[in-house]
């Protein structure tokens, strides 16, 4: 997953004019001996011959020099990273994204450093950085930052939008195979790197991962075959029955609910299967139920946007619109870029009578719709 | 989380600088200028112009103390750490009361892996009644936090990580340095190994719960069941569970885990430490005497060993003998009050009563630290489990 420094060297130059034409000048002009135009361009031409070490040599003494040049510091932390001496080529990048703050392959670049030293709070914040920022074209690094963030998302738990990141790149073309692991991590919730998975559990893992990526594929029938191997082979796990139920759902809805009771008996402050058996319930009409189950949610994770949509859902079928409104808008504040809520919203104020609402809820609806504006 | 006090570090900087002396009057021309450019730069965000200018500056003027500090602040800001070190250090020296400096300096300092130094200063800090604003003490504490677990003060880490569980709430990393410090895992956050990371994680999340205002007991407990059903086997997780029954005030419960750590580590110091407790409370005085002095054999350089084993022998009316154990749990752990109170006791049996009156001195002074608000972690469990650790500010 490491990008090779002579792509980044490229894609940079490309990016900063102005560094490509502070190195020509500084290539056509007359040094003396060791100046740093003599440095400069000596490190450069080592780099292009592949000789590394040397290169890393003269860039850091052209550095001692001129320390703020900024294409010697990009070059030089390229080379750092490939050497896979993180911890220099960290430093070195955070002067350089003091210097260009809108250089998302630099925040990138850092994040991948990051990610290797261990920061990973800090990983996640700069490669989100490099994301809204754009990796200049480069569909490796691209690979590479989104891979990490959607790791990164699992491990700090926000196991939806690392799912959601992860489908992208499986739209994107990304070979399958590399994501079953962080696939099956999120599908499960568990807050882990792959490195990170216990031994005796990295099948469980990677079964999840192959049956959430052919539910995403809408190979049902693989699926089904998945996750009943891994329910079988691993019933006590926390989150195996969630994932079978969720399923099941759209299919056997019946079935689906079974299997997320066992989830609450193994798992017993389990959100989500509060979340989605409070949903199924409403669509059997149980709504007394789904009320309790949805409040419950609430409670034990206010800051949970799938709770407090599913709880407005439930007020809506019990026909508690205020109530409803203040549930579904406390989970748009909580998550406004999910268009379920949205969706729910909007025909919440129109059932109500807020036009004016519901027309503000149809246009972040529709701007949320757009291509490209996915987090 | 050091990104996150960004606006606040910017607050404090200008907080600092109206309450500083201006110490340099108008001796060089250049100097002026240079120093004017540089606020200027540094108002106007420009923020690699205003490094240069106060560079110059205190290259200049090396007593500009305005100079180190804006120096400091902005380097710090850019994540240069070993920069701001170096020029928040200069501040620090020269300045009367450095005051949130010192915990921005232990801050640059955990950056550039100069452990020691960084707890040296956030001591100071604590010294000083942690000033700033509750983003520096969050933030501060916290890496303060990490680096007592790194030493292997676990409950003093665990004191400081409560206080914030409760002020703040829950984080990732929260969870993490909770797990490291519950497990005795001597480890930053960033060091432990990956193997290490589910039990850390479910350890975390228990303690987290535990330690909520009110406290989330039945939360705790579908963790720690999950940590058992893996790890039921592994270094410090009957310990670990013992102390989340002593929070519950199940006496119990707590010492038959407490037993199950010994049956798995024989050598287990801290579930000895613990069992003397229990045993030192029920009157069983031999029982005490002996598992606290087996534990500090085992651990001569930790204090709550020293000082379970001068109670115990207190308590058994072997005076002399407890003097000797509570000095030295005290010169281990000199800012620990309630050391100094048995010590004082001891020495009053003894008849030593300048030496007592001394020791209550101490006592009083270090209660009075607390009671301002002087945020300096206890090594002991019990106080964990009484106070209310994140109302101590």
């Amino acid at each position: 997953m490491k990008m090779r420094t002579a792509t980044l060297c490229l894609s940079l130059v490309a990016l900063l004019p102005r560094l490509a034409a502070a190195a020509t000048q500084a290539s056509s002009a007359a040094p003396p001996a060791c100046s740093f135009e003599q440095l400069s361009r000596a490190a450069e031409q080592a780099r292009s011959q592949n000789h590394d070490e040397e290169a890393i040599a003269l860039y850091q003494r052209a550095l001692q020099l001129q320390p703020e040049w900024d294409e010697g510091l990009w070059n030089l932390s390229s080379l750092l990273y490939e050497k896979e001496r993180y911890a220099e080529a960290r430093d070195r990048l955070r002067l350089f994204v003091a210097d260009q703050p809108k250089a998302g392959m630099g925040w990138a670049l850092l994040g991948l450093c990051d990610f290797q030293t261990r920061e990973y709070a800090r990983a996640l914040d700069h490669l989100r950085q490099g994301m809204t920022l754009g990796t200049g074209g480069s569909k490796g690094m691209a690979r590479s930052v989104f891979y990490y963030a959607a790791v990164l998302l699992t491990r700090f738990e926000m196991y939806d939008q690392s799912q959601r990141l992860l489908f992208e790149m499986v739209q994107s073309g990304q070979a399958e195979s590399f994501l079953v692991e962080p696939v099956g991590l999120a599908a499960l919730r568990m807050p882990l790197l792959p490195e990170e998975i216990p031994s005796d559990r990295r099948e469980m893992v990677r079964l999840a991962g192959q049956a959430a990526l052919a539910v995403n594929d809408q190979h049902q029938d693989d699926a089904e075959r998945l996750f009943r191997q891994i329910t079988a082979a691993f019933p006590l796990e926390p989150g195996v029955h969630f994932l079978f139920g969720a399923f099941l759902a759209s299919e056997r809805p019946e079935e689906g609910i079974r299997e997320m009771q066992r989830e609450l008996e193994i798992s017993p402050f389990h959100v989500p299967a509060r979340v989605r058996l409070a949903e199924e319930y409403v669509k059997e009409g149980q709504v007394d139920q789904a009320l309790g189950l949805a409040a419950q949610a609430v409670k034990l994770d206010p800051q949970d946007a799938s709770a407090h949509l599913a709880w407005g859902e439930a007020l809506v079928a019990k026909g508690d619109l205020p109530a409803a409104l203040r549930e579904l808008e406390a989970a748009r504040d909580q998550a406004p870029e999910i268009l379920k809520i949205r969706w729910a919203l909007f025909r919440a104020y129109t059932a109500v009578g807020r036009n004016e609402d519901a027309g503000k809820e149809k246009d972040a609806i529709g701007k949320l719709a757009q291509p490209g504006s996915a987090p | 989380m050091i990104a996150a006090m960004r606006v606040t570090f910017f607050v404090l900087v200008f907080v600092l600088a109206a309450a500083l002396p201006r110490l340099c009057p108008a001796a060089q021309k250049d100097f002026d200028e240079i120093a004017r450019d540089a606020d200027a730069a540094r108002t106007a965000d420009r923020m690699q112009d205003a490094i240069h200018l106060y560079r110059q500056g205190v290259g200049l003027r090396p007593s500009w103390q305005d100079g180190w500090w804006w120096l400091g602040s902005l380097y710090y800001e850019q994540d240069r750490f070993p920069e701001a070190q170096a020029a928040l250090a200069r501040f620090v020296a020269m300045a009367p009361k450095p005051g949130p400096a010192y915990a921005f300096l232990g801050l640059s300092e955990y950056e550039t892996h100069d452990y020691a130094l960084a707890l040296e200063h956030f001591r100071k800090w604590a010294l000083e009644g942690s000033p700033g604003t509750n983003e520096l003490i969050d933030v501060a504490s916290f890496h303060w936090a990490l680096l007592l677990t790194r030493e292997g003060r676990f409950l003093q880490a665990l004191f400081l990580l409560t206080a914030k569980a409760h002020r703040r709430g829950g984080s990732a990393a929260l969870t993490d340095a909770m797990g490291l410090a519950s497990l005795r895992m001597a480890y930053l956050p960033e060091d432990y190994p990956p193997q290490w990371r589910e039990m850390v994680w479910l350890a975390g999340k228990a303690t987290f719960y535990a330690s909520l205002n009110p406290q989330q007991f039945d939360r705790a407990q579908d963790y720690e069941d999950k940590l058992l059903l893996h790890y039921d086997q592994a270094p410090n997780v009957h310990y670990f569970r013992g102390t989340q029954f002593a929070f519950q005030r199940k006496p119990a419960a707590a010492k038959e885990e407490y037993r199950q750590e010994l049956r798995i580590f024989p050598q287990h110091a801290p579930a000895m430490m613990e069992l003397a407790r229990f045993a030192l409370q029920e009157g069983q005085l031999d029982e005490a005497v002996s598992l606290a002095r087996r534990a500090a054999d085992l651990e001569p350089k930790n204090p709550v060993a020293h000082h379970v084993l001068g109670q115990a022998l207190l308590a058994a009316g072997r005076v002399p003998e407890s003097a000797g154990e509570l000095e030295t749990a005290s010169q281990l752990a000199p800012d620990s009050a309630s050391i100094r109170f048995h010590l004082a006791t001891v020495y009053r049996k003894l008849g030593r009563t300048q030496d007592a009156e001394h020791e209550m001195a101490v006592f009083v002074a270090l209660k009075d630290k607390e009671k301002a608000g002087i945020l300096l972690p206890p090594e002991e469990l019990e106080k964990l489990v009484d106070e209310q650790p994140g109302r101590a500010k």
